[in-house]
């Protein structure tokens, strides 16, 4: 089934989205921007302070629970919120999905983000960082060892490939804001740039293959310690589908929370696609999912109603009610309703993606895990650092989808704003920030 | 200062530095063997430990903190002068960052019985930690020891995720934190041909130094000599997870003494069955890049020839 949606003449709610626009009717500064800051900032200073100081006072961790939210959450569950890129990206440029295309900015700034904290969070994380200046020498590599793959992949991906897709984004406001040379400078390069687009977009769809399954492959080590319902050799494609059915339903929430923030008119068609693609993965992740325990003789042990079926259960259903529910096109067309499902089925991959890391990990000795104080705090920190980052971005780029008029009004606004306070210089773009 | 690099050098570093990753990546793909049931090279030493023969003394972990330097543990709180003064200087609960071997004491649940347990890594002949660990810190060399190169650890603890014994330990109190595990005293006694400290200061023989062939053989030869002494008649250790060099005798369950059920199949073999068909050469990564790579053109290709049109229609130049 496929989701269109014509035009109803005189809604408000139905729109096209043509172009990304800067958000330009209001301040750069928010209180709510501050907030998010002020979380951000607490996070990197107890960040820095645990760099000059031992990792015992500062996490819950211990010797059967080595890894703690850090990495099990900041890293192994949140980057697959971060996937929208090669969610969005892979049904866009390899699947054709045309009107996605509109969306890609606000899969690729979040997924940058995403990314880029999730760095920050191992970086710290880690016990011994000044041993990572080894990763240049590939002799040295363990190349069968899943955690070398992620630590290398991971990096590449979101400084390089990432980077360079989120590029023309900064390049056009440069552009926009630039003088005649930087203007002339930008024109001359740009040809080049599209150039290469293809192949950065190619890298940037394999890498993430490679890793989002590596993460789920870092557990596979784990053996008998993690529950029967989670530990499978599937893991590494369990964690790929759950990374994609997370990148699908994170840029819907997002774009929808958005459009909402910023009061930006909505796009039911390219938002129903979504809905209908997530539809599909969740599905081809149950599927998995369900023939994996059938053949790993495990299907008894999700229906034994204890604690760890529970949570399988509950789990799955977070999956399932989206994948029925989106295949009806009242629910995809509806945004309350299409949020709604976006948030389960993003709260069910995380689940399923944090689980085997924590709740179903079960060390042989007697020990419990659950993060300290600071360990708690620097993790929302990184994630607030992304939030606030994200905030200023969707400012300062053009990310969210808007309508063309939007954009041609924006630079009305901006001549009558200039004209008004008599500055002279560079055309000030986007709005917001000429009056700062 | 201007760093001059032409197109040329740049090139031939790029060209350089793949050459070397080929390089590495070829050296791990010769040691990316995992077979299910690894064998034991004929050079593995071993341990037999045998808790029908261990009295408790514990004089192997006195011997063990000797020879490894390693502090003495004092109750928790409790400052070291004051534990001295009360005349207990060494009370580790469990195998700790400032403790490689362990004797435990086991009592039934019904007082009606006890045994001891001696802990330490196991050896095993696939270690899951050397096949987790990034840049090859742990490492298993000659003999079979398994060892901790604390240039090339980088600290993510992938090692105590990955062993099925919950044998390596970090230090969380430490600035700059090791991995504390047995190492079969490699570099302090097995290099010296001596064995080590453990085995060499056991007064009872409960815990003997070998060949890991030998060992076993004599160890089947106790089961054999007496029947149904020992649980299930078996060596703990012969298959478990693949085979490990430290064997055990026990006349209690292994579960109830903190030995862990696991199957016979090696975790790296689990681990690894499928990433090292799809990774070797890199082949899968490559053979999905080109066919996304010549998707991804043609649709590039599409995109660029609709552009100038697109471009025209709205005035505004197209967005990537």
């Amino acid at each position: 089934m496929s989701v269109h949606r014509t035009d109803t003449t005189g809604s408000t709610l139905v729109n096209h989205w043509q172009y990304g626009v800067p958000v330009y009717d209001e301040g750069l500064i928010t209180p709510t921007l501050l907030f998010f800051a002020g979380l951000a900032a607490l996070g990197l200073v107890l960040a820095a302070a645990r760099f000059f100081s031992p990792l015992g006072p500062f996490s819950g961790m211990n010797d059967a629970y080595a890894w703690g939210i850090w990495k099990t959450f900041n890293v192994m569950t949140l980057t697959a919120l971060g996937s929208g890129p090669l969610a969005v990206g892979m049904a866009a440029w390899v699947f054709n999905r045309k009107k996605l295309h509109v969306v890609m900015r606000t899969a690729l700034v979040s997924g940058f983000l995403f990314y880029a904290t999730g760095l920050v969070a191992l970086g710290f994380d880690v016990g011994r960082p000044w041993n990572f200046w080894n990763v240049m020498l590939p002799w040295r590599w363990n190349a069968e060892s899943a955690m070398l793959e992620i630590s290398i992949c991971m990096p590449v991906y979101c400084c390089f490939f990432l980077a360079v897709e989120n590029l023309p984004m900064v390049l056009e406001r440069i552009y926009y804001t630039g003088s005649d040379s930087t203007k002339a400078f930008l024109l001359r390069w740009a040809p080049r740039l599209r150039r290469i687009y293809p192949f950065m977009i190619t890298g940037a769809y394999v890498l993430p293959l490679m890793h989002q399954s590596s993460l789920g492959g870092l557990l596979l080590l784990g053996g008998n310690k993690i529950n029967p319902l989670w530990q499978t050799p599937c893991l590494p494609l369990l964690y790929l589908l759950a990374a994609a059915l997370c990148g699908l339903g994170f840029v819907t929430f997002l774009l929808l929370m958005s459009s909402l923030r910023y009061s930006r008119p909505l796009d039911l068609g390219v938002l129903g696609e979504l809905g209908n693609l997530l539809s599909w993965t969740c599905f081809l992740f149950l599927a998995v999912r369900f023939g994996d325990l059938i053949v790993r003789g495990q299907f008894h042990a999700a229906f034994a109603f204890d604690k760890m079926s529970l949570l399988f259960l509950l789990e799955t259903t977070l999956i399932l009610v989206p994948a029925i529910a989106l295949r009806r096109r009242v629910v995809c067309e509806t945004p309350r309703r299409l949020l709604n499902m976006a948030v389960l089925a993003c709260l069910g991959g995380l689940l399923f993606r944090f689980i085997p890391t924590t709740i179903a990990y079960m060390p042989a000795r007697k020990a419990s895990y659950f993060p300290a104080l600071p360990e708690l705090l620097m993790s929302v920190g990184y994630i607030a650092l992304g939030i606030t980052a994200f905030g200023l971005a969707v400012k300062y780029f053009a990310v969210l989808p808007g309508e063309i008029k939007d954009w041609n009004y924006m630079f009305r606004l901006v001549r009558a704003r200039r004209q008004a306070v008599a500055r002279k210089g560079a055309e000030p773009w986007p709005a917001s920030l000429s009056t700062r | 200062m201007s760093l001059a690099i032409n197109r040329r050098q740049l090139i031939l570093g790029i060209v350089g530095a793949g050459g070397a990753a080929a390089g590495g990546l070829a050296k791990s793909a010769v040691a990316m063997e995992h077979p299910a049931h690894p064998v034991a090279p004929p050079d593995a030493v071993g341990m037999l430990y045998d808790n029908a023969i261990c009295t408790g003394c514990r004089a192997c972990m006195t011997a063990c903190s000797e020879a490894n330097g390693l502090p003495p543990e004092t109750a928790a709180g409790m400052p070291l002068e004051t534990a001295l003064a009360a005349g207990l200087w060494d009370i580790p609960a469990d195998l700790n960052a400032q403790t490689k071997n362990i004797i435990k004491l086991y009592r039934e649940p019904d007082g009606a019985g006890f045994c001891f347990v001696k802990r330490q890594c196991m050896h095993c002949l696939d270690p899951a930690c050397v096949t987790g660990c990034p840049f090859g810190a742990l490492n298993k060399g000659e003999w079979g020891a398994v060892t901790w190169n604390s240039s090339l650890c980088i600290g993510c603890r992938y090692c105590e995720v990955a062993c099925p014994f919950d044998v390596p330990k970090f230090q969380w109190d430490k600035w700059n934190p090791k991995i504390v595990k047995c190492e079969f005293c490699f570099d302090q006694r097995l290099k010296k041909n001596q064995e080590p400290a453990c085995t060499d200061v056991c007064p009872t023989g409960a815990v003997i130094f070998g060949k890991r062939a030998d060992l076993l053989s004599k160890a089947k030869q106790r089961i054999a000599d007496a029947r149904d002494k020992y649980f299930e008649n078996r060596v703990y250790g012969e298959y478990e997870a693949g085979g490990t060099q430290v064997l055990y005798l026990s006349n209690v369950a292994f579960e109830k003494i903190g030995l862990p059920k696991l199957g016979s199949t090696s975790l790296g073999h689990y681990a690894t069955k499928v990433t090292s068909v799809i990774y070797k050469w890199l082949s899968g990564p490559l053979l999905v890049g080109a066919i996304l790579g010549a998707v991804i053109k043609r649709n590039w290709n599409r995109h660029e020839a609709e552009r100038p049109e697109h471009e025209k229609q709205t005035g505004l130049r197209d967005q990537l």
